[in-house]
């Protein structure tokens, strides 16, 4: 009897490790745990006029971006998103980009002039960035596959790194 | 409490940032120009109006990173501004914002004026950088700052004191 008891203990506990109750993922210097509960909904156009629903990215995780292009550290980073775009490939990480209260020209002016492919939301007045409450330009907000905010990253990062892919990675992966 | 004196370069030229360093925090200084602040909003689509009230003060564009292990905790109350031995007063963000929702100005244009400020307050966990605008009264001559920076959970652990007296509003003869 004892023994049936040990061996179903043992089972829950396997059970709850692989299904991350073991708590969440620990990120890496300058990400933080943000966890606000779910992501505030949102609906906006792309640079080519594309409507964009937050609620279609359920089940993935996403990378959400806020970014402007007079933001020093937003320019510096931008290489770096777009090769972690291609790393990723959208398998299992949805990059999302929103640009911050400016207009069509200056963004596709900024984003030709450092020749990037990235496609970007466009947040026109503000409003949307406001709701995610980010701490500053740029931020980086993940969010799991259920909508809910897990981390936020203030200011530039090199996220082509495997500080950040391999985080990233598992986070996808077993989370 | 650890105490970080005013330390690099303030001789070069207006636009060149001043900084100040040691093993906690790297603290970065621009002074900018009526015409660098002129032309970065004109550049946004910002009102003649906004600008107009926006270039004749003192902008000074400020970052902050943390170097050490522990959390820095940042709140602009905690830093007092000085000219000619008198407090020389820094206006609140929502000063701002209830000015420009007075003069009914685009929610664009007050978005991204709100995200060019420094913000009130900020934890800085190890490594984070974040930076912006202070903006102060426009006055000739040289401005301390005093502040002060708690550390580490709840703000329990040694207090960073920062005095920096070669701050100054930057002339547009004086730009590079």
């Amino acid at each position: 009897m004892m023994a049936m008891r040990l061996l179903a203990l043992l089972f829950i506990l396997q059970f709850a490790t692989v299904n991350g109750l073991a708590g969440p993922l620990a990120p890496p210097k300058g990400i933080r745990h943000y966890e606000i509960g779910a992501a505030p909904e949102f609906s906006v156009t792309d640079m080519d006029g594309q409507p964009f629903e937050f609620a279609a990215t359920r089940g993935q995780w996403v990378f959400l971006h806020f970014w402007a292009s007079w933001c020093g550290p937003c320019r510096e980073e931008m290489p770096s998103i777009q090769k972690l775009v291609e790393a990723f490939n959208d398998h299992g990480l949805r990059v999302v980009l929103i640009n911050t209260a400016e207009d069509e020209d200056t963004i596709f002016s900024f984003l030709g002039e450092i020749g990037m492919k990235l496609n970007s939301l466009m947040d026109r007045d503000g409003l949307v960035t406001e709701k995610f409450k980010p701490r500053g330009l740029p931020t980086t907000i993940l969010i799991d596959r259920e909508g809910k905010v897990q981390y936020q990253a203030i200011g530039g990062r090199e996220w082509h790194k495997p500080l950040y892919t391999d985080f990233l990675r598992q986070l996808i992966t077993d989370y | 409490m650890y105490s970080l004196l005013s330390i690099l370069a303030a001789t070069a030229a207006a636009t060149q940032p001043l900084g100040i360093s040691n093993k906690h925090i790297d603290m970065q200084f621009a002074p900018r120009t009526p015409h660098q602040i002129m032309s970065f909003y004109e550049a946004r689509g910002f009102p003649p109006e906004m600008i107009k009230i926006l270039s004749r003060k003192c902008f000074i564009t400020v970052r902050i990173h943390n170097k050490s292990e522990d959390i820095v905790w940042h709140d602009l109350t905690n830093w007092h501004f000085s000219h000619n031995g008198k407090p020389l007063k820094r206006e609140h963000r929502n000063y701002w914002l209830d000015k420009w929702n007075a003069m009914n100005m685009p929610k664009a244009s007050i978005s991204t004026f709100r995200w060019t400020l420094l913000p009130e307050s900020l934890d800085y966990l190890p490594d984070e950088e974040e930076g912006g605008n202070i903006i102060l009264p426009r006055v000739t001559g040289p401005i301390t700052l005093n502040a002060t920076f708690p550390t580490a959970d709840k703000q329990l652990g040694s207090v960073i004191s920062v005095e920096y007296d070669e701050l100054y509003c930057a002339e547009d003869n004086a730009e590079s």
